[in-house]
């Protein structure tokens, strides 16, 4: 185990290191943070309504409720497309084969080069708050950061055997990535990103409630809108839990099947 | 004596797998028993989507069998395309054989590539492979790091194998600045800075101008195998290279292994004045002389 952390803490020292050979996109992000936060807080301007309000579940502005939407849908679009990206950067600079001759497996490989991007995501994510609490008044007083954190973890592993699941598919197929499509196509429609899922006609919210994304952003929005304790958040949590004990070991099964039968055709490493 | 008694009563008491056998009392730094490499053929169109499930109908390598001694060293030789790559590749831990077994420091490639890996070290000829934004001492840290050795034994390796290599200048510069040849003796320096007890090394001097190829010759004979006691398996095209370092000779053609033998017997063999003779003898190709390509 202490190898194992210490292996993948390499991957996220390579990372860090390579990121600051890159100065000014921490700058540019910053920047554009402050004006994603702006434009969500003048969208909310002008449609915000006592009506609208009242048909918020959770949230007591449209500005606060879009934005913990939108800001968390980039922590799960990091979970479903992180593996696969590092996968296919290694492989597209030539370092994967490489990387496959050393002391460690490919699954450590990929686990040790989501860290960096999941940080980076998280940094993200705290700088867009940060402006939003700054100036427009986002109501992050009450969050309960115990709540939050929970809700990271579980979505990191409910989501992560999606991420590895697409790992498999471009070592197979070598292009594309279905389930970053599939998921993340369905959930900003019925997912409860920018709008409440009981806005939507029936049949697409028996899709949202099937949908692992909607349990995450109502849990996300409940800890740090409405501080809610982890007991009060219990059910959403458990739904992503479950949901990520299914789908990890069903995923990394998949992907050491993928892994021998790419060194079987030879294209672990073709583009 | 007494590990030829442990095998007889081992085969003949209970089966017992030949891998198994090998891994226990051999003494070869690679031994490769009938083994076989075949690829499916390259599909397109809508058939793209059955390519991961395509049978195997390209033949690569064909039976091939033969032993590299611990501290000896082996070239392959032979055209493009004759298997070379792909051999080093399966031993690499990189590819899976399709039928016969391969093993290198007494570990099976298939059943036990983690050992395997413990044991190699691994110049795939190509010059990327490496972080261009980081400085070429962060990726050998990077990489030996990867492969558990600690900083202080990865810090003299480097400075040590750096100054053999003429690499010092190029260290402390982004991989993105540095030329092919460098890059490329940079790969040949992770490939040897765990000091793995197997060298494989695809076409190692390719990239490098003719004095740092003799260097690095010079370097394998003198320091890694005879002072260190490593094996040696590489693929070249370079006939002075092969008869510089190889005990032995493979030369193989079209997947098959025609000849394994010293460059002298080769010579011998086929009653050649070179060793680029006798290589075109034993594949049947016929060498024109200077005269012949001349423009009249």
């Amino acid at each position: 185990m202490k190898q194992f952390l210490k292996d993948i803490f390499r991957f996220f020292q390579r990372d860090l290191r390579i990121a600051s050979t890159y100065r000014s996109p921490f700058i540019f992000e910053a920047i554009e943070a402050l004006f994603g936060a702006a434009l969500f807080y003048y969208v909310a301007l002008f449609v915000d309504s006592p009506a609208l309000r009242e048909a918020l579940p959770q949230g007591k502005t449209y500005f606060a409720y879009s934005l913990v939407g939108f800001v968390f849908f980039d922590y799960v679009n990091a979970a479903v497309d992180t593996f696969d990206r590092s996968l296919l950067e290694a492989r597209d600079a030539g370092t994967l084969e490489p990387l496959l001759v050393t002391q460690v497996s490919l699954p450590v490989i990929l686990i040790g080069s989501a860290l960096y991007p999941f940080a980076a995501t998280s940094l993200r994510i705290a700088v867009y708050l940060g402006w939003a609490t700054a100036f427009f008044g986002f109501p992050l007083g009450g969050a309960n950061w115990i709540s939050v954190l929970a809700v990271l973890l579980s979505t990191l592993l409910a989501f992560s055997g999606l991420g590895v699941l697409s790992a498999a598919h471009l070592l197979l197929f070598k292009r594309g990535n279905p389930a970053k499509w599939l998921l993340l196509g369905i959930s900003s429609v019925a997912g409860g990103m920018l709008f409440p899922v009981n806005i939507l006609p029936p049949w697409l919210q028996v899709i949202a409630h099937l949908n692992p994304v909607t349990y995450a952003l109502e849990a996300m929005r409940r800890a740090l809108l409405d501080g809610a304790r982890i007991s009060s958040i219990g059910r959403p949590l458990l739904v992503l839990l479950a949901f990520g004990a299914a789908l990890l070991p069903c995923s990394v099964l998949v992907f050491s099947w993928v892994l021998r039968r790419t060194k079987i055709t030879g294209t672990l490493t073709h583009r | 004596m007494r590990t030829a008694g442990v095998y007889f009563l081992a085969t003949r008491i209970v089966y017992v797998p030949r891998h198994a056998i090998y891994s226990k009392v051999s003494d070869s730094a690679i031994l490769l028993d009938s083994l076989e490499k075949w690829f499916p053929p390259a599909l397109s169109g809508w058939r793209t989507f059955l390519q991961p499930f395509a049978p195997p109908t390209s033949p690569a390598l064909r039976g091939i069998s033969l032993e590299v001694k611990q501290g000896e060293a082996v070239a392959l030789l032979g055209v493009n395309g004759a298997g070379k790559t792909t051999l080093l590749r399966i031993l690499a831990t990189l590819l899976l054989p399709t039928r016969g077994t391969a093993s290198l420091a007494g570990h099976d490639t298939e059943r036990e590539p983690e050992a395997v890996r413990r044991e190699l070290g691994y110049h795939a000829g190509s010059d990327l492979g490496f972080y261009p934004r980081l400085t070429g001492r962060q990726n050998l840290f990077f990489f030996g790091r990867l492969n558990h050795l600690s900083d202080q034994f990865c810090a003299a390796r480097i400075r040590a194998l750096s100054e053999r290599f003429g690499l010092q200048g190029g260290l402390d510069r982004q991989v993105r600045a540095l030329s092919s040849g460098t890059i490329q003796r940079l790969s040949l320096l992770r490939a040897l800075l765990h000091q793995p007890k197997v060298l494989l090394l695809d076409e190692p001097t390719r990239s490098l101008d003719a004095l740092a190829a003799a260097d690095f010759r010079n370097f394998l004979k003198a320091e890694v195998m005879a002072r260190q006691g490593t094996s040696l398996l590489f693929a070249s095209h370079t006939m002075q290279e092969i008869e510089l370092l190889a005990h032995r000779v493979a030369i193989l053609h079209e997947g098959s292994l025609l000849a394994f033998d010293t460059p002298v017997a080769l010579r011998a063999r086929t009653s050649s004045p070179s060793l680029e003779e006798a290589f075109a003898r034993i594949t049947g190709r016929r060498l024109h002389s200077a005269g012949e390509s001349e423009p009249s």
